[in-house]
């Protein structure tokens, strides 16, 4: 199998290390600009291509990683041409947009695969196996919390552009959308409110309460509001018999104290990082390897990721209408 | 002075009474219960005089009263204690309907006394912390919070902490008005619309009130909180419960853990770890700040109206709950 990935931003980076670690040979690299693929491309022994289309001719699987709005004509391009394709989260800008690539790909009988790397972070993980084992009971009251700081890319900042990112509710408070319905099932109503006016605010912040249909509540918190290097998350699952927490700020392994004040090391774009022997990309793109290759099951289908995009856009619908959003269940999702 | 307490129903009258007790300048005149049982046994041990009465309590001449009846019974005693010319520090929530803190509100400023909420968080010495620091304008214009003060299940304290016709509802009472006094506090605005979820899957076999609640509120300043009032805390927790808020300012951020100062302790006799409190106790600064504005004839730093302004939050949840809409306030 060979890769071709799409995008060398901090995305199409760490997947390129992850391909790398693997030992899935990487075909190349397509970026808008050419020249900033040339660094992963001499890394990681790879050709720098001038499109997609040429891409696509020289790899068995596309990884899309790429800015929110490119996902759909890129799917769809790469399911034309009969390629399987791994997807960064969220799937789309928006819902018809997600719906279009799910039917694209069914009909050219092409897989998408969607980076819900969440869903691959084992304190997630750990938590999902102790709820489904009953340790907590009936799911009664989650609450979901990442905060970090605004991106801060140098160049192209397309995450502040909500026309092309739909805004830090759809590019990060997505993640615990789709955790949410993982634990607590299918979510019938969102009620969120937003600040996001940069004249007002260091950075969107958010905080949202759904509604899931079986009865549990749910409480998120997204914000890009944090100073950098800031990368918490938090959760709570809250059940009939039992309460689960986690927090990144008790469960850092390490603590270093320097005479001389480090600086902030963090990158253009949050990412989180505790100590673990395998990146949870790594993790996630290892599944989605043996997925395509062996057939073995997955944790994500592309309808995961059609709801989680769903509940997002009713996220930001509530917080511009100021009312709570009741969500049409999809025939994707219900199948 | 001579301070009384009417009713012994409420768990914090243990604090309150051990503290009247012992603070100079008291006279802890005693305590009044409709249950003689409950009652005589708390003046056994707290070693002051048991009266079968309010009106007995009353008669005796109390200064001022602090009224730790059961949620749906504060307005009678609240009444009688204005009518006998005692100020009075009532138990939070303030009421459970609209009707009856009004009517609170109004028996005390026609008997000119004082009528004070128990709110012991605005005296918890972290949250004092956070407020100096917003009063400086460290963090700049507030813009968002979230807040918990989540609990274990009441009734191991006192079973009618579960009875709706007691209790006026469950979690939602119990907890919000606590955060949605502070957040009013803090942010200097009121609150103008709340949007409220709740279930009762926790404990769902026992009780018949709401034991989870999430509720999203928005102030006059364009602010908004979120509160999680559930009784989420499982028996074997370290601890009741805790209040913790994080607030989003245009400068920085705070979070504050006001039950945070704590040892923990992992003992062969117990079934679970314990959190051993070392915190400053805001119920002695509470009933001091009671006692200063009495003498001072002025106005508490807590009052019954701010009492009455957190309950009308709560009030706004139950009505969104039961409508799945977004309610505004004041409440007709």
């Amino acid at each position: 199998m060979r890769i071709g990935i799409v995008g060398v931003g901090a995305m199409g980076s760490t997947h390129a290390a992850a391909w790398a670690e693997l030992g899935v040979p990487i075909a190349g690299f397509v970026a808008t600009t050419p020249e900033h693929a040339q660094p992963l491309a001499e890394r990681y022994g790879a050709s720098v291509y001038p499109d997609l289309a040429s891409l696509l001719s020289a790899c068995d699987v596309v990884d899309i990683c790429t800015p929110t709005h490119l996902h759909r004509p890129m799917v769809v391009q790469a399911a034309r041409a009969g390629k399987d394709i791994i997807c960064e989260k969220p799937l789309a800008r928006t819902l018809d947009e997600g719906r279009d690539m799910i039917r694209t790909c069914r009909e050219a009988g092409v897989r998408l695969l969607v980076g819900h790397v969440v869903r691959f972070f084992p304190e997630y993980v750990r938590a999902r196996e102790a709820v489904k084992a009953g340790q907590v009971g009936q799911v009664a009251v989650v609450r979901l919390q990442r905060d970090v700081f605004r991106p801060r890319k140098a160049q192209d900042n397309w995450f502040l552009d909500v026309e092309k990112s739909g805004g830090m509710i759809l590019d990060l408070m997505i993640h615990d959308f789709d955790y949410a319905r993982w634990v607590a099932g299918e979510v019938e109503t969102v009620f969120c409110q937003h600040i996001g006016d940069p004249s007002i605010s260091p950075g969107d912040h958010a905080l949202a309460i759904l509604r899931h249909r079986h009865g549990a509540i749910t409480h998120v918190e997204g914000s890009w509001a944090y100073p950098p290097p800031t990368f918490r998350t938090r959760f709570e699952i809250a059940g009939a018999d039992g309460l689960l927490i986690h927090d990144t700020a008790t469960t850092a392994p390490l603590a270093v104290f320097r005479h001389q004040a480090a600086g902030d090391e963090a990158g253009e774009v949050p990412v989180p990082a505790s100590p673990l022997l395998e990146s949870p990309y790594t993790t996630q793109l290892k599944a989605f390897y043996r997925h395509l290759m062996y057939g073995d099951p997955i944790p994500v289908t592309a309808a995961d990721a059609l709801a989680a995009l769903q509940i997002a856009l009713a996220a930001i619908t509530s917080t511009q209408t100021g009312a709570p959003v009741s969500l049409t269940p999809l025939p994707e999702v219900e199948a | 002075m001579k301070i009384g307490i009417l009713s012994f129903a409420h768990i914090h009258a243990e604090s309150y009474a051990w503290h009247l007790g012992r603070m100079p300048g008291v006279e802890f005149l005693g305590i009044a219960d409709d249950d003689p049982v409950r009652g005589e046994d708390a003046a056994r041990r707290y070693g002051t005089r048991f009266f079968p009465t309010y009106a007995d309590l009353l008669a005796a001449g109390p200064d001022a009263v602090v009224v730790c009846a059961e949620n749906t019974r504060h307005r009678p005693l609240v009444e009688m204690a204005a009518q006998a010319g005692a100020h009075v520090l009532c138990e939070k929530p303030l009421a459970t309907t609209l009707a009856d803190g009004q009517a609170m509100l109004e028996a005390c400023e026609k008997a000119g006394v004082i009528l004070m909420t128990a709110f012991p968080m605005r005296f918890s010495a972290p949250i004092l912390e956070v407020k100096a620091l917003l009063d400086r304008g460290q963090l700049g214009k507030i813009l968002a919070a979230n807040t918990t003060n989540q609990g274990q299940l009441p009734r191991r304290y006192r079973a009618w902490f579960v009875d709706p016709a007691l209790a006026g509802g469950g979690a939602v009472f119990d907890h919000t008005v606590h955060l949605a006094d502070l957040l009013r506090w803090f942010l200097h605005s009121e609150v103008v619309a709340v949007y409220a979820q709740t279930n009762r899957i926790m404990h769902g076999d026992t009780v018949e009130v709401e034991t989870g609640g999430l509720l999203l509120l928005t102030f006059a300043d364009g602010a908004f909180a979120s509160i999680d009032c559930s009784w989420s805390r499982p028996a074997n927790y370290p601890s009741w419960g805790g209040l913790t808020m994080e607030l989003i300012g245009q400068k920085g951020v705070v979070h504050v853990d006001a039950f945070r100062q704590n040892l923990t302790l992992y003992s062969n006799r117990d079934e679970h770890p314990s959190w051993l409190s070392w915190q400053s106790d805001p119920d002695r600064a509470m009933l001091e700040e009671f006692v200063a504005a009495i003498t001072a004839r002025r106005t508490p730093r807590v009052t019954g109206y701010d009492g009455y302004k957190a309950m009308e939050v709560a009030l706004a949840a139950y009505r969104s709950a039961a409508t799945g809409t977004v309610v505004q306030l004041p409440l007709e």
